[in-house]
């Protein structure tokens, strides 16, 4: 009777290999469900995934617009010579968005398909996981331009291109870690959902996105103590890492992906387990 | 092996968060509640339930809103887990707990369908396999390919039903989604729902329509605060709940002797004995506007007026400005009686008013006014109401015999139309709830549709659960019969059957009258008759001919000497007729006939009678012919002196009809008798049967050797 998968026994202990092998049948559920979101985003609009390319287009030219030009002589951004200001904010700008995009579009998943949760049971991870997946579309977009623009600026494809997929999949761990926290979170206590908007934003500006990571090592009015701080932040050294990798071709110091790779780690489990505990009756918060 | 049960619950106790209004404004349960330790009372609204469900078996779960029936189906359904207790749920759970409920508005219909069956647990290549079935049941058709936002709510629902319906599951879960859709569709709900029973599987429902749960389900639970107070029969747990709810708003129990009735939110149901009479759906009422159905079961109800044997209920339909009133009591004799009132709260189209009383498939006979038959069996295919007898016939009263292996009492049903245009019709409901239905509909055509605001009595029907079986053919004619003396008189199919006693004197087409119209007889079978009218002594009615534009009105009452029959003829227009006759077809046991001028003795018949032979040679015109045969009662056939002169004739019917006739006739000076547009009277006589023995007195002062 026990591989009927089909049984539900409300005290079956939600051993990690269950939980997987629920995971595993609903993954037509999870895809479905990230299509049905990037139609629902697309269908209407007349330039349709147009607007995915678009959108970091002109964010990017805004802010190299705005730092290279009008703050460009104090912000000494434009100096680094080799590496176009340009390039490296869009390198920040695509990675970072796709963290932020997944992280606050996931807190609101749970609450936001409360019609879905309240009526069927399914693995209520696929939820925060379809939010997170959603984004990849635009990060890929992303990519191309980045790669397009690299070159236009005359940069040169290396190797070192080859592990960005694998510093990408400890960004992605990370925030499906903050992703799993923040959507029970937020079903849980209401004020979850603007706590991590305003978090979003300071890391915005706390992560090495319109800057290059090194100013703030040059950063003169900068106390000792907050440099530390600054670090202490995951995508801090996630951001760099990338960019030296387009740059480069190579990273300077592994170690200073260490603190990032436990920081997902840490997050993503300790999720996985406070979901699961919530997860049971997180329908009667909906 | 001894199957495991398809779901068990145990000791199930669900607690929610307290939640009150002030606190969902700012988020529910704040952090701020939540640092400061501020703890929130809970409630529980489950509180240890037990119970479980084979392989197969359908499950009804009723109570009153806010029971705690939806927390677990949802527990059932696994959609929040409990506080305490278990639930084990072995097998794939469909849940209709809400139809469409997974539709995203910008996807199209076919998205939403691998969408929707993923949630259910479908395999895309699962649903491919369905999907065509999918389409048809929801009537969707091309459709399918657009933005379900473009849909109508009832393309909406349909899918949504038709997707959760066809995913195959072992365990269908289904919470009041059958009260949206239109009928049709609902109906077709409830026939795929019966149909998932029979494949075996197994159902659990919930539902505030008692009908249905009695009609789906194997066996019901009571919730009542969280806690099961009653498992049985459908039968027993909806008596039980009707009973324990007895004092709410739209809820009033009465009784009067052994009969008892239980009014509850726009249903009757009716118990004799303890035995309920009334089918699930009992006695309900449905108002017809621009041919949207509105039932009654959608109106707030309200008792208004209530004692130990009657009530007055109130009930406001939701999308009409009507409410309904009705007027129920149980007399001394354990009568049911129901008015029926309409108040319009401003003018508004109506159509028609339908009250149905649906009674238990156990039923087997029906009688309505003169015609009687047998309900044909209820198929498993009939997914609708079918007519069992022709909506033509007009009568104000009905009866239906049950089986008498059944225990139920023989019904008698007499309608008293306030309202002009009311109608009765039998009919058998669809499969699922196995019943008879009398349908009584108020139409409200004549108007246009068109009615004022105002209050309107529309009709009271009397149910009589009190008669004998016997009588029921009897009482149900009872409106359109006659007694003088020992002498019994009762129309029958547009004629009339005399009776001496027992003793039945006329045969085959009875006493009747006909009209020769260019060569052709309007004969008064053929009229269409409506109900009786009641006049002080006796009644009358009313025929209208299809062919021709005239009415026969006749009007039979008793007279000292017999009974008296009267026939006019209301024309519409000039009706120019041949002739016309009024004859009593009597049995071939009569042998002899005498009228003032002749007499002589019925021919026999011969092998070559194909027509009917006159048995006179002389037609002079008269106001009396007799007829007599051996132990027979003497007939005696007389017209009155206000008639127009006819001319009596005896007449042998063919060979094969096999009857003797006694005759009036009335044929035109120029062989052609013109009625003006108006009323005539055609006929005005006298029938009077004598006893064998009491020929000698006859008034008729002679006697035919």
């Amino acid at each position: 009777m026990m591989s009927n998968p089909w049984i539900y026994d409300s005290l079956a202990p939600d051993t990690p290999a269950r939980v997987f092998r629920e995971l595993v049948r609903a993954r037509e559920l999870l895809l479905d469900l990230v299509w049905k979101d990037l139609r629902a985003r697309y269908r209407y609009a007349v330039m349709g995934f147009l607007w995915a390319v678009l959108e970091p287009l002109l964010f990017m030219a805004l802010l190299a617009v705005v730092f290279s030009f009008i703050l460009g002589d104090r912000a000494a951004l434009t100096g680094a010579g080799t590496r176009p200001y340009a390039v490296q904010l869009l390198c920040g700008l695509i990675f970072w968005q796709y963290f932020s995009g997944a992280v606050s579009a996931a807190t609101h998943s749970l609450v936001d398909a409360r019609h879905l949760v309240k009526k069927v049971r399914f693995p209520r991870e696929v939820i925060p996981l379809a939010a997170c997946l959603v984004p990849l579309v635009n990060l890929a977009i992303g990519l191309v331009l980045l790669e397009v623009t690299h070159l236009l600026f005359g940069g040169k494809l290396t190797v070192g291109y080859l592990i960005i997929p694998l510093l990408f999949s400890l960004e992605l761990v990370l925030t499906l870690g903050l992703a799993l926290w923040f959507c029970c979170g937020h079903a849980l206590f209401r004020d979850v959902g603007n706590m991590v908007s305003v978090g979003l934003m300071f890391g915005f500006y706390a992560s090495p996105v319109i800057y290059p990571a090194d100013l703030v090592a040059k950063a003169q009015g900068l106390p000792g103590w907050l440099a530390g701080l600054y670090w202490l932040n995951p995508m801090a050294g996630l951001l760099t890492a990338y960019r030296e990798l387009l740059f480069v071709g190579s990273l300077s110091d592994i170690r200073m992906l260490a603190w990032p790779a436990a920081c997902a780690v840490l997050v993503f489990i300790t999720g996985l387990v406070v979901f699961r505990k919530t997860a049971g009756t997180i329908a009667d918060s909906l | 092996m001894i199957r495991e049960p398809v779901i068990e619950v145990r000791d199930l106790v669900k607690e929610f968060p307290s939640r009150r209004g002030a606190r969902d404004l700012r988020g529910r349960g704040g952090l701020g509640d939540w640092i400061r330790g501020r703890k929130t009372p809970r409630f529980r609204a489950l509180d240890g339930v037990s119970f479980s469900v084979s392989q197969g078996e359908s499950l009804g779960i009723i109570g009153r809103n806010g029971s705690g029936k939806s927390t677990l189906l949802s527990l059932i359904a696994g959609v929040t887990r409990p506080t305490a207790g278990q639930v084990i749920v072995r097998g794939r759970v469909a849940s209709l707990l809400e139809l469409g409920a997974g539709f995203h508005p910008i996807l199209t219909g076919r998205e939403n369908v691998y969408l929707n069956a993923g949630l259910l647990g479908m395999r895309h290549r699962e649903t491919d396999t369905v999907f065509d079935e999918i389409i048809r049941f929801a009537e969707i058709g091309d459709f399918i390919d657009q933005p379900v936002e473009t849909y109508s709510n009832g393309m909406f629902v349909r899918l949504g039903f038709a997707v959760a319906a066809h995913t195959n599951p072992d365990i269908f879960l289904v919470d009041e989604v059958l009260a949206v859709g239109d009928e049709a569709f609902q109906r077709k709900c409830r026939w795929k729902i019966g149909e998932l029973r029979e494949q075996g599987k197994t159902i659990v429902f919930v539902s505030h329509d008692l009908g249905l749960v009695h009609a789906l389900c194997d066996r019901v639970i009571l919730l009542d605060r969280g806690r099961l107070v009653q498992r049985d029969t459908p039968q027993e747990t909806i008596t039980w709940y009707l009973r324990q709810v007895g004092n709410e708003r739209g809820v009033h129990v009465f009784r009067q002797g052994n009969t008892e009735a239980i009014q509850c939110e726009g249903r009757i149901s009716l118990f004799r004995s303890g035995r309920e009479i009334t089918a699930p759906a009992g006695f309900s009422c449905a108002v017809v506007s621009l041919g949207q159905y509105h039932p009654g079961s959608q109106a707030e109800w309200t008792v208004t007026e209530r004692n130990e044997t009657g009530c007055v209920v109130r009930g406001r339909l939701p999308r009409l400005p009507v409410t309904l009133w009705w007027t129920e009591r149980l007399d001394e004799a354990g009568r049911f009686r129901w008015r029926v009132d309409l108040e319009l709260e401003r003018p508004c189209s109506l159509d028609q008013v339908n009250l149905s009383l649906a009674i238990p498939a156990a039923y087997r006979k029906w009688i309505y006014g003169d015609f009687s038959g047998d309900f044909p069996e209820i198929q498993p295919s009939d997914t609708q109401w079918t007519l069992v007898l022709s909506p033509e016939m007009r009568s104000n009263r009905a009866a239906a015999l049950p089986d008498d292996a059944s225990g139920l009492p023989p019904l008698l049903f007499e309608a008293q139309p306030v309202w002009p245009h009311t109608g009765l019709a039998w009919y058998n409901a669809e499969y699922l709830a196995q019943s008879r239905v009398l349908q009584a509909s108020v139409n409200f055509m004549s108007m246009a549709g068109q009615l004022e605001a105002s209050r309107i009595s529309l009709v009271e029907m009397l149910i009589d659960p009190g008669l004998r079986a016997e009588d029921m053919a009897w009482r149900v004619r009872s409106d359109r019969v006659v007694r003088s003396g020992r002498m019994t008189v009762r129309f029958e199919h547009g004629g009339l059957r005399l009776f001496l006693d027992e003793t039945e004197v006329t045969a085959y087409l009875n006493c009747y009258a006909a009209l020769l119209i260019e060569h052709l007889w309007a004969d008064s079978h053929t009229l269409q008759w409506g109900s009786s009218r009641p006049l002080s002594n006796g009644f009358e009615m009313e025929g209208v001919s299809r062919r021709f534009p005239f009415r026969q009105i006749w009007q039979v009452t008793p007279d000292p000497e017999g009974v008296h029959l009267t026939i006019e003829l209301e024309a519409d227009e000039v009706i120019q007729a041949q002739e016309y006759q009024v004859s009593v077809v009597l049995r071939p046991e009569y042998t002899e006939w005498a009228t003032e001028a002749e007499a002589g003795r019925f021919a026999s018949f011969q092998p070559e009678d194909t027509m009917w032979k006159h048995q006179n040679r002389t037609y002079p015109p008269g106001r009396q012919i007799i007829a007599e045969g051996a132990g027979l009662p003497r007939v005696v056939f007389l017209l009155q002196d206000d008639a127009p002169l006819m001319r009596p004739t005896a007449i042998n019917t063919s060979i094969a009809e096999n009857a003797r006739v006694l005759q009036f006739l009335r044929t035109g000076d120029v062989g052609r008798l013109v009625f003006e547009a108006g009323r005539h009277l055609l006929f005005s006589g006298t029938v009077r049967l004598e006893a064998a023995d009491a020929t000698d007195n006859s008034p008729g002062g002679f006697h035919v050797s």
